[in-house]
């Protein structure tokens, strides 16, 4: 193929498809400024986001940072396997990404419930609108990585990549690793920084 | 224009051109208002001049949209319109009934309107752009459905383009948003949410992928530029429009009754909702500076390349100065909206209409293009439109900020009515700008009656002369 | 990058992002349609409020004058003016219209009965409790 020999001779290029990377860049950009907004309101208000953070579930927090590195860690594996043409391996290594994207999502929706049940909502208090947005916003984007690595894994079982050609496998591995790395952020400015 | 069922887009254009020069003369009488309260008064109170200035807009624009759908979607789909004649029958019916509704405007007192169209079995009427009476807006309804019918039925049976599918899919999306302006209850609060599914949905929503499918439309037509780095652009433009303006929505909720969270997340992504604006000056520039022929209609060309900058200003900057929560708390609900909603308006919206009609109605007249006197006429009118719309929309700046100002920001705040008076130099403005815009678009209308069509020989000779 | 970025991926962008924020934007709503009747004293909504508003639409008040700050900009603020006048003074007002005076902007006399005033000075009443995040800035608004 003489596409793929381009890209060969091209110095190091960014992994996947050019559209996911401006998706990518504009999310962040999203991400970014709603972190901006947090520090601002964090700042005029110190006293009550360091008491209203004491609600949240802290242990949960920790959990799902774990699931979603592991996750992650899962994505690189496929991704590798796939550049040594190895597609089931690849195929079985997406499939535990996102069994461990299920939990992340599944063990969310507790914490949401909980947090429901404890009397945290948009309009309890500006820590809590801050926490739910942030952590809801996050959670569609973990829902629109599971979709995009759901197609991923169904091509890959179907045989559809190879060492030549896995762009989508690259393309879905970017994406997934942009929503793990929102939630480091979000998880230490929410959850942790004190 | 290559099949016969376009001419239906002609009555289309030309009924939006009239309809637009009434809107132009409500216009100098409502700030003709602002400048003798007692003017016209009581035969036309300053709400009824008002709503008929509004609504009139809405209805001139509609027009043209619905003849640009009419002319491009058989040119693009390759086949001819699926019903000519419902077409005729619907302009027909719309053009009617908009006239009626006028009439009822001001004829009537609009409490006596509503008691006669029903208004107490489903209340609909009083809140702004949607003041028509219930038989009008079923109308509107039925109207667009009869639209939908006919450009759906000639896109399946013929070529699926982008630039179609992105123009019928948001027709679809402008009659869907249109229903929520059946929902009015009791609860006001719920009612203004409501109210901007429909305008904000409308405004800063559907119609923005109508203005990038139509615009995509003419710069192929005009540049030969390959259809899939447009359609590719259009996408992504529209892609950023709806991401940052769904939730950017909430900009109209921080003090409307609405939730607290809305302040922060209305921030958030308003804040955003210049970017496809930005992205369709870069996209519209490149698009120009790399076209593969000189098209004729030059002055087809200005108003595409003015439209972006345009609706930039209007929707992008001014938009933005009042959309940040801290600043809409003194700017909300002064002049400064007024002055965003006329730029926004005219730059995007009128500025796309006329573009389009620019482009078609030589085509629907037997020709490639008008006589360059014809062309210079109009791009003359557009130059006087564009100048003192900017000179309207500076006074109506002005005004908001002697508002914020006087009325709100200082420590002891004036009435409302005295403030109105110490502002009344930019009403006198925005008056003089009002009066040399109707002379723009007289001027511009004048433009359809130079006689001649475009000739290669005209321009050579000129050129030779030079 | 071994594809280019080619326009079904542009229209995947705009289809996966609109419908994404759709839902953002429908669980928000949601939520702010639980809140609202809390935050503007639904409860409080009595047939005398219900007529009021009701005469208030079908005469456009909106036409000329703002409710917390949506409308035309020609005459004063509603949503606060129960607060900043009173019921006396607007009922008084409304009754003395138009002013007739030279030059200054003139609202029409829509003919109400003392019940019909009544009704729109109780749903002026409701508007002026409506928790709008502390706006106008002053009772000017």
């Amino acid at each position: 193929m003489s596409t793929a020999n381009v890209s060969l001779d091209m110095p190091d290029p960014l992994p996947g498809d050019l559209a996911i990377w401006i998706f990518i860049f504009a999310e962040l950009v999203v991400f970014g400024i709603l972190f901006i907004a947090y520090a601002v309101a964090r700042s005029t208000h110190v006293a009550l986001f360091d008491a209203a953070q004491l609600a949240i579930n802290r242990v949960f927090g920790f959990i799902n940072t774990w699931l979603l590195l592991t996750s992650s860690y899962f994505v690189v594996r496929a991704t590798q396997a796939i550049r040594n043409d190895r597609r089931q391996i690849c195929a079985y290594w997406l499939t535990a990404a996102m069994s461990f994207g299920a939990m992340f999502l599944l063990l969310k929706l507790i914490e949401f419930h909980q947090d429901a049940s404890r009397g945290i909502t948009l309009s309890s208090n500006l820590f809590d609108m801050f926490y739910l947005s942030l952590t809801f916003f996050h959670f569609m984007h973990v829902v629109m990585g599971m979709i995009i690595l759901s197609v991923v894994t169904y091509k890959a079982y179907k045989g559809r990549y190879s060492a030549a050609n896995h762009t989508g496998v690259e393309t879905g591995a970017s994406y997934w690793h942009m929503v793990d790395l929102v939630w480091v952020v979000l998880f230490a400015l929410v959850y942790v920084m004190h | 224009m290559n099949y016969q069922s376009q001419q239906v887009a002609k009555p289309y254009f030309i009924a939006a051109l009239l309809l637009f020069a009434g809107q132009i003369v409500f216009g100098l009488i409502a700030g003709m208002q602002y400048l003798d309260g007692s003017f016209l008064f009581p035969a036309l109170p300053f709400n009824i001049v008002h709503m008929s200035h509004t609504n009139l807009l809405i209805v001139w624009l509609l027009m043209a949209f619905m003849g640009a759908a009419y002319f491009i979607v058989p040119e693009e789909a390759q086949t001819e319109l699926y019903s000519p004649k419902l077409a005729l029958i619907t302009f027909w019916v719309f053009f009617v009934a908009a006239a009626a509704t006028l009439l009822g405007y001001l004829l009537l007192p609009y409490s006596k309107l509503a008691a006669m169209t029903g208004d107490a079995i489903l209340p609909t009427m009083g809140r702004g752009y949607l003041e028509q009476p219930l038989p009008t807006k079923i109308g509107i309804v039925l109207v667009a459905l009869s639209l939908l019918f006919n450009i759906t039925m000639t896109l399946i049976k013929g070529r699926k383009t982008s630039i179609n599918l992105i123009l019928v899919g948001s027709l679809w999306g402008l009659a869907l948003l249109f229903l929520p302006a059946f929902y009015f209850p009791v609860d006001t609060v719920k009612a203004s949410y409501g109210w901007w599914w429909v305008v904000h949905g409308w405004v800063e929503g559907d119609w923005e992928l109508i203005l990038g499918s139509l615009l995509g439309f003419i710069l192929i037509k005009i540049t030969g530029i390959d259809r899939e780095i447009v359609e590719k652009w259009i996408y992504i433009i529209i892609a950023m429009t709806l991401i940052s303006g769904l939730i950017g929505i909430g900009h109209h909720y921080y003090y409307t009754g609405a939730p607290a969270y809305w302040i922060w997340l209305g921030s958030v992504f308003s804040a955003l909702e210049p970017i496809p604006f930005i992205m369709l000056i870069v996209f519209a520039f490149k698009i120009l500076a790399q076209r593969r022929r000189e098209h004729p209609n030059k002055a087809a060309m200005l108003w595409a390349q003015a439209t972006p900058i345009m609706a930039f200003l209007g929707a992008g900057l001014w938009g933005f100065m009042i959309t940040l929560a801290p600043v809409q708390y003194y700017a909300h609900g002064t002049n400064f909206t007024a002055a965003h909603g006329h730029l926004a308006f005219f730059g995007a919206y009128a500025m796309i209409a006329l573009s389009i009609i620019s482009y078609a109605m030589p085509l629907l007249r037997g020709r490639t293009a008008n006589s360059l006197a014809a062309q210079h006429r109009e791009m003359l009118g557009f130059w006087i439109m564009a100048f003192s719309m900017g000179v309207m929309v500076l006074a109506l700046t002005g005004a908001g900020i002697v508002t914020v100002y006087l009325q709100r920001a200082i420590d002891n705040p004036l009435p409302f009515m005295q403030v109105q008076e110490k502002s009344r130099v930019f009403f006198e403005i925005r008056e003089a700008g009002g009066a040399v815009f109707l002379l723009g678009l007289l001027t511009y209308l004048s433009s359809f009656f130079v006689a001649g069509e475009y000739t290669y020989d005209d321009e050579a000779k000129k050129a030779l002369k030079a | 990058m071994q594809q280019v970025f080619t326009k079904a991926m542009a229209r995947n962008i705009f289809l996966g992002g609109a419908g994404f924020f759709l839902v953002i934007y429908l669980a928000l709503t949601y939520d702010t349609w639980q809140r609202i009747p809390i935050r503007d004293h639904a409860d409080r909504i009595t047939p005398a409020v219900a007529r009021g508003k009701y005469l208030f639409d079908t005469n456009d008040c909106m036409g000329c004058h703002t409710v917390n700050g949506e409308g035309a900009y020609f005459a004063p603020e509603l949503g606060n003016v129960y607060k900043r006048r009173g019921p006396d003074f607007i009922k008084a007002w409304i009754l003395s219209q138009p002013t007739g005076v030279a030059g200054r902007r003139q609202m029409p006399n829509f003919h109400f009965t003392n019940d019909q005033i009544d009704d729109l000075v109780a749903y002026m009443q409701w508007l002026s409790n409506i928790d709008t995040n502390n706006w106008p800035p002053n009772i000017q608004g």
